[in-house]
C-alpha cells in the first residue's frame, strides 16, 4: 500500500480483510434478521513513525474500525496483526502476556475529551492510572512521572490536583494525550481528536501531536472526517465509504489528483469563502445508503455524478428512485425479487405500471441507469425489470495507489 | 474500601512531598488529599445552604444522640433494655407526673422510656434494612447491568414480580408468615425493599458503562473489577445514596405500621407498638400514650425525607459546576 515500503521496513500494525458486522435483532425471540456491515473487508498497514489518515463521512465505519484496531472490539472476520519482534501476530487470539504487551503499545485518544475522562478522578489519577495498572512506578516517583508527562503536553504541576471539568476542551484533550503517552506506546489511535475543538485550539493540538510523533517515532492512526486536518497530519490516506475502502495511497498524491469520485466529492464538499468557487463546487448529494443493505457493484454509485452503466445499478435503485417520484410510490404494492438485479414490481392499477414502464424508458431515469437496464416488460399490473448483473468492484492498484473506481481517471 | 486506602497513601505522601522544593512557581502546594477534602466540604456546604435540609439534619442529629445516649437519659430496664418497664402501681398517669415525664400507658409502661429507647429500635431497624438492601440491591443491579443477556432478563423479571405487589401489603404478608417478632419485621422489609435498589442500580450501570471513560480504562488495560470499582460504581451510586436516605425514614414508617397491627413482640420499646397500646385510651382522653411516639415517627420520617431531598439537589451534577 505504501510505496515507500522498502525504506520504512515492516509495518508495526497490519490490518487485513477486517470486517465488523453487527446483528440486527427483531421480535420477541430476538431473531437475527440481518447485519449492519459497519466495516466490510478493509486492509492497510501502519508503519512506525508514520501517520495513516482514515477519512470518510459519519457512518462509514471509520470509528468502528478504530475500535477494532485498538482491540476494544473483536472483528467479525479478518485480523489485526501486531509486530512482535519483526513477526506479525494476530491480536485476536493472543495469550494474556502478549496481549498485555500489545495493550501497552497501542493507546487511544477519544473524540470527546469530556466523556473520556472520569469526572470523579483528579488529573494525577487519570494520567497516572496506566502507570499504576502496569505497576511501573509508585508513590513520589509516580507523581514526578505524571508531572513530566504533563510538561510534555504543555501542562504543569499546578494542574495535577484538578478535576477534568476545571479545564477547557483543548486542555482536556492534552490530558487525554498525556494519558495515552504514559506507557510509552508505539501506536496511538486518534479517534477524531480535534473535531470537538475550536479551530485555533485544533491547530495547537495538531502541532503538539506532530511534535510528539517526531520526538518518539510514534505511529498514528488518525480517524477523522476533516480532510484539511488529514492533509496537515497524514503521510498516507485511507478513504472509506460504507465500510469499504474507496481509495488509499499517499496523501500528497491523493490531494494532487483523487482517482475516486468519492474522494473528489469529499474534497469539493469543503466550504469555501470564495463565493464563485462555492457555487461551482460539486458536493455530495443524497443520503448514505443503509449499511445493512449496501448497494451492489460500487457502493458509491447511488450518489456518484460520474456513474456509468457498469457501476452496479440494481432493483433497490429503482425503488429509491420511485420513493422520490411522487404519485408512483403510493401505488406500488409489492416487489418480488429474483436477485439483486432482477425483480417484478406490482402496482395497484394498470395505468401506474404503464406509466413506470414509459418513464423508465424516458429521459427521467438517470442515463447510466437506463443504459444498465436489460429489459422492462409490462404484464397487466406487473412490471418486470432486469439489470445487467455486475460483480462487486474491488480495489485495484494504479500508480502505486489503490482505488475502487472502475473509471479510468483522465490525465 | 479502596478509596480509603488511597486517601491514607496520599496523606502519607503529602508529608514527603512538602519536604521537597518545587521548580514550578505556579504550584500552590495543593495535594490530592486536600483537594478531595475540599470537594467533600463543598458538598456539605451546598447541603447546608438549604435551610430545610439543615432542619432535617438537626432533627436527625438529636434523634441519633437520643439513641446513642439512651442508657444515660433513662436507666436501662433489666434484663432486656428493649422491653418496656412495667410499673403496675402507676397506670394511666398523665404527662408531668413525677418520675413519668410523658405519662404512662394502660399497663403502666413509661412513655418517656418508650420514646427514648424506641429511637434505638428505629435506628436499628432502618440501619439493618437499608444497609442490607442497599448492598444486595447494588450487587444484583450491577450484575444485571454489567452482564446483560439472560442474567439481566432473569433478575429483572424477578424484580418485576416483587414490584408488582404493594410494598406494605407484601411486607405484611411476609411478616405474618414468619410470625410476630421485631427481627421478622426487619427480614420482611429487607425482602421487599432490595428490588428498588436493584432497579436503580441497573439503570445507572447501563448508563454509566456507555461512557467513553470506561472504554478509555479498557484501552489502558485495567482489570474489569477495577473498572467497575473506579469508573462505574462511583459514577452510578449517587441516586442509590439519595434513595437510601429517603428509605431510612420510610422504613421506620412501614415498620411502625407493622408493629402497630401486632407483628412485633408485645411490650417491646418501639414507637409503633406504643401508638398501638395507647390508641385505645384516646377516646377516654388519654392522648399522651400514642401522641408522643406518633410524633417521633413523624419527625423521623420527615427529617430523613428533608435530608434526602437536599442530598438529591446537592449531588445533582448540574449544581456541581461541571
Amino acid at each position: 500500500m505504501n510505496s515507500k515500503k522498502d525504506n520504512v521496513g515492516q509495518p508495526i500494525l497490519s490490518i487485513s480483510e477486517v470486517t465488523k458486522h453487527y446483528p440486527i435483532r427483531e421480535g420477541a425471540l430476538q431473531r437475527v434478521v440481518g447485519h449492519v456491515r459497519a466495516v466490510d473487508g478493509v486492509s492497510f498497514d501502519i508503519f512506525p513513525g508514520k501517520t495513516v489518515g482514515l477519512v470518510g463521512e459519519s457512518g462509514c465505519g471509520k470509528s468502528t474500525l478504530g475500535k477494532v484496531v485498538s482491540g476494544l472490539t473483536d472483528p467479525t472476520s479478518g485480523s489485526v496483526s501486531y509486530n512482535f519482534n519483526n513477526q506479525l501476530v494476530s491480536i485476536s487470539n493472543l495469550e494474556k502476556n502478549k496481549f498485555k504487551n500489545f495493550r501497552r503499545n497501542c493507546q487511544m485518544v477519544f473524540q470527546d475529551s469530556f466523556a473520556s475522562l472520569n469526572p470523579r478522578h483528579l488529573v494525577c489519577d487519570i494520567v497516572g492510572r496506566p502507570l499504576k495498572v502496569y505497576k511501573e512506578v509508585s508513590g513520589y516517583d509516580l507523581v514526578e512521572k505524571v508531572v513530566s508527562l504533563l510538561n510534555q503536553v504543555g501542562l504543569g504541576r499546578e494542574h495535577l490536583y484538578r478535576y477534568p471539568h476545571q479545564f477547557s476542551g483543548g486542555q482536556r484533550q492534552r490530558i487525554s494525550i498525556a494519558r495515552a503517552l504514559a506507557l510509552n506506546p508505539e501506536i496511538i489511535i486518534l479517534d477524531e481528536p480535534t473535531s470537538a475543538l475550536d479551530v485555533s485550539v485544533q491547530a495547537q493540538i495538531l502541532n503538539l501531536l506532530n511534535e510528539i510523533q517526531k520526538a518518539r517515532n510514534l505511529a498514528y492512526l488518525f480517524v477523522t472526517h476533516d480532510l484539511s486536518v488529514v492533509r496537515h497530519m497524514a503521510d498516507s490516506l485511507v478513504v472509506m465509504y460504507l465500510g469499504k475502502i474507496a481509495e488509499a495511497g499517499e496523501t500528497q498524491a491523493i490531494f494532487a489528483k483523487p482517482y475516486h469520485p468519492y474522494t473528489k466529492a469529499l474534497m469539493d464538499a469543503k466550504p469555501s469563502f470564495d463565493e464563485g468557487q462555492n457555487s461551482k463546487a460539486k458536493g455530495l448529494e443524497g443520503v448514505v445508503p443503509d449499511p445493512a443493505r449496501p448497494p451492489q457493484g460500487c457502493r458509491f454509485h447511488t450518489r456518484c455524478s460520474l456513474a456509468t452503466d457498469k457501476c452496479g445499478w440494481e432493483v433497490d435503485d429503482v425503488v429509491r428512485w420511485l420513493e422520490d417520484t411522487p404519485g408512483m410510490f403510493e401505488s406500488l404494492t409489492a416487489v418480488e425479487r429474483k436477485s439483486e438485479f432482477s425483480a417484478v414490481l406490482s402496482f395497484s392499477d394498470e395505468s401506474s405500471a404503464a406509466n413506470l414502464t414509459q418513464e423508465m424508458r424516458s429521459e427521467k431515469l438517470p442515463t447510466s441507469m437506463r443504459k444498465a437496464l436489460n429489459q422492462v416488460k409490462i404484464n397487466e399490473k406487473n412490471v418486470q425489470i432486469e439489470f445487467e448483473p455486475v460483480e462487486e468492484i474491488l480495489l485495484r492498484e494504479k500508480d502505486g495507489r489503490h482505488t475502487a473506481c472502475i473509471i479510468e481517471p483522465k490525465n | 474500601m479502596w478509596f480509603m486506602q488511597t486517601w491514607i497513601e496520599e496523606l502519607l505522601l503529602e508529608n514527603k512531598m512538602n519536604e521537597r522544593a518545587f521548580d514550578n512557581s505556579h504550584y500552590n502546594g495543593d495535594t490530592a488529599f486536600r483537594v478531595r477534602i475540599r470537594r467533600f466540604g463543598a458538598l456539605v456546604g451546598r447541603l447546608c445552604a438549604n435551610p430545610t435540609t439543615v432542619i432535617g439534619l438537626i432533627i436527625i442529629g438529636l434523634m441519633m444522640a437520643m439513641a446513642i445516649f439512651a442508657p444515660w437519659i433513662t436507666e436501662a430496664n433489666v434484663p432486656d433494655p428493649y422491653q418496656m418497664p412495667r410499673d403496675w402501681g402507676a397506670v394511666r398517669k398523665p404527662p408531668g407526673t413525677p418520675g413519668f415525664l410523658l405519662g404512662t400507658t394502660n399497663e403502666g409502661g413509661d412513655v418517656f422510656y418508650g420514646v427514648v429507647w424506641g429511637s434505638r429500635t428505629s435506628l436499628q431497624l432502618s440501619l439493618y434494612v437499608v444497609g442490607s438492601t442497599m448492598i444486595i440491591g447494588t450487587i444484583i443491579g450491577s450484575l444485571a447491568g454489567l452482564l446483560g443477556g439472560w442474567v439481566d432478563e432473569f433478575l429483572m423479571r424477578l424484580v418485576d414480580v416483587f414490584l408488582s405487589i404493594p410494598e406494605l401489603i407484601f411486607a405484611l404478608a411476609i411478616a405474618a408468615v414468619l410470625g410476630p417478632s421485631f427481627t421478622n419485621i426487619i427480614i420482611a422489609l429487607s425482602m421487599v425493599i432490595w428490588v428498588k435498589y436493584a432497579r436503580i442500580m441497573r439503570a445507572q450501570v447501563l448508563q454509566v458503562k456507555q461512557n467513553e471513560y470506561v472504554e478509555a480504562a479498557k484501552v489502558i488495560g485495567d482489570t474489569k473489577l477495577n473498572i467497575y470499582l473506579k469508573d462505574i460504581l462511583p459514577n452510578a451510586v449517587t441516586p442509590v445514596t439519595v434513595q437510601a436516605t429517603l428509605d431510612m425514614g420510610n422504613v421506620v414508617l412501614i415498620g411502625a405500621t407493622l408493629s402497630f397491627i401486632g407483628l412485633s413482640e408485645a411490650g417491646i420499646a418501639e414507637w409503633g407498638v406504643l401508638v398501638s397500646e395507647g390508641q385505645a385510651g384516646i377516646a377516654s382522653g388519654r392522648w399522651w400514650a400514642s401522641t408522643f411516639p406518633g410524633m417521633m415517627i413523624f419527625l423521623w420520617a420527615l427529617a430523613f425525607n428533608l435530608v434526602g431531598d437536599g442530598l438529591r439537589d446537592a449531588l445533582d451534577p448540574r449544581t456541581e459546576g461541571r
